[in-house]
């Protein structure tokens, strides 16, 4: 699992590659952490986590989702973008779909 | 081995409506199409080829109770829902049969769903059988007496007639009973619960059920990874999907459907029965719920060998 973090306006965009699950799920549960605290610390940016680059991402990887949304509380807030067909049928299944907004694109900053 | 399952239901006994009932036959008939059958034999076959699950059959409504046959000359049975009074009625035609009057019966804990079919338990009226209920809860005996004191029950536990005694087991070494290798592990749940490994010739079962694996203490998992290693077959709790395991039923004392594939995958178990069923879900929830499993099975599969993912009914039986 590699980690990209790039910052445009008003926005973090964190860039996870390759898989998530129980042996990468601690080096992608930090850097996303870690993303949150620059984004609250920041004034509360939102933070686009991009799967475009993501095989797929096991129960390990979700929850590391859910510590990040608990780190982020109210002052950031998460949204996934570009999930492949494979990473949109996890989200799905497990319902984090119900708990992280997800969108299609990255798209341009606002 | 041979496991059969007499209560997969969690938390609550459900029964099936009128509607629901309705409903299945409503779907059965536009299946069938007009076709004629000779007989019941004949319609039933054509159910089974032709009807998904959730419409030919049902998951059953009783609350946790599994028998593992393969014991030398006793029963053994996995927690005491309202299950087990089905088992009990049929432990008595085998009886009759000339089975062995001994039970030995593992509680995961002692929550009211998992002990309360003992009063209803046939054999513990039985002055010729002999009932040892196995537990990591010291204060097994109390909960069993509790629950038949007059306020509840009109029946005291000291009329039973069976002879009935308690073991309390650690976690620090497996033991025998009846030719069954028997571990404990320790799970989240209030007030604790346990899981049982049972192994015996070189085939094993796991019973983990009302086990919460916290999303905050992942690293706990590989216990259970080591736990559940090249099992046979790791009856799990799967009560709730991940999303609501970690937001609004977080801290009830349950875990995933994909929390569980994850965790045999790690373990290199061999098949995975999903158990303790939401009691609000409908079978067709159900059976949606094990379609979603079977997928998920695959999409992180990788290289290893497939899990086969089974759903517990009451009824199923399983060898080993």
């Amino acid at each position: 699992m590699e980690w990209q973090l790039e910052r445009d306006a008003g926005r973090l965009v964190g860039r996870p590659r390759g898989r998530v699950d129980e042996t990468t799920w601690e080096a992608f549960s930090a850097a996303l952490t870690a993303a949150v605290r620059e984004a609250a610390a920041a004034g509360g940016l939102l933070l686009v986590v991009d799967f475009s680059g993501l095989d797929y991402m096991s129960s390990r990887g979700l929850r590391a989702l859910t510590m990040a949304k608990r780190e982020a509380g109210d002052a950031v807030k998460i949204t996934l973008a570009a999930p492949n067909a494979r990473m949109r049928e996890i989200l799905a299944i497990s319902r984090y779909d119900k708990l992280f907004d997800v969108i299609d694109a990255v798209g341009p900053a606002a | 081995m041979l496991v059969r399952f007499w209560g997969t239901r969690g938390s609550l006994p459900v029964a099936q409506k009128a509607d629901a009932i309705r409903s299945k036959i409503a779907r059965a008939l536009v299946a069938a199409g007009g076709r004629n059958f000779a007989d019941d034999a004949e319609a039933a076959a054509f159910a089974e080829a032709s009807l998904d699950f959730a419409t030919y059959g049902a998951y059953g409504g009783a609350t946790s109770c599994v028998e593992i046959e393969g014991a030398d000359d006793a029963y053994f049975v996995c927690d005491m829902g309202s299950g087990l009074r089905e088992f009990g009625i049929d432990a008595f035609r085998r009886c009759a049969a000339g089975h062995p009057r001994t039970y030995h019966i593992f509680l995961s804990h002692l929550h009211w769903d998992h002990i309360m079919g003992f009063p209803f338990f046939g054999p513990a009226f039985d002055p010729g059988a002999t009932i040892v209920i196995h537990s990591g809860h010291p204060d097994a005996e109390q909960a069993l007496r509790r629950q038949q004191e007059e306020i509840s029950f009109p029946v005291p536990f000291d009329w039973l007639r069976a002879k009935i005694s308690f073991e309390v087991h650690g976690m620090a070494e497996p033991f025998e009973v009846a030719g069954v290798t028997v571990t404990l592990i320790r799970q989240h749940h209030s007030h604790d619960s346990y899981g049982y490994h049972l192994a015996r010739d070189g085939r094993s079962v796991i019973y983990s059920t009302d086990s919460e694996h916290k999303v905050d203490n992942m690293d706990a998992e590989a216990a259970f990874e080591a736990f559940f290693a090249a099992a046979d077959l790791v009856i799990c709790d799967t009560m709730y999907s991940l999303g609501d395991s970690v937001s609004l039923k977080q801290d009830w004392g349950h875990s995933s459907n994909v929390v569980a594939v994850d965790l045999c995958h790690a373990a290199g178990a061999k098949r995975l029965a999903l158990f303790h069923h939401e009691p609000t879900y409908t079978d067709a929830d159900i059976q949606r719920m094990h379609a979603e499993t079977v997928r998920y099975e695959e999409l992180v599969r990788e290289e290893r060998p497939p899990l086969q993912v089974l759903c517990a009914y009451d009824g199923l039986e399983v060898t080993i």
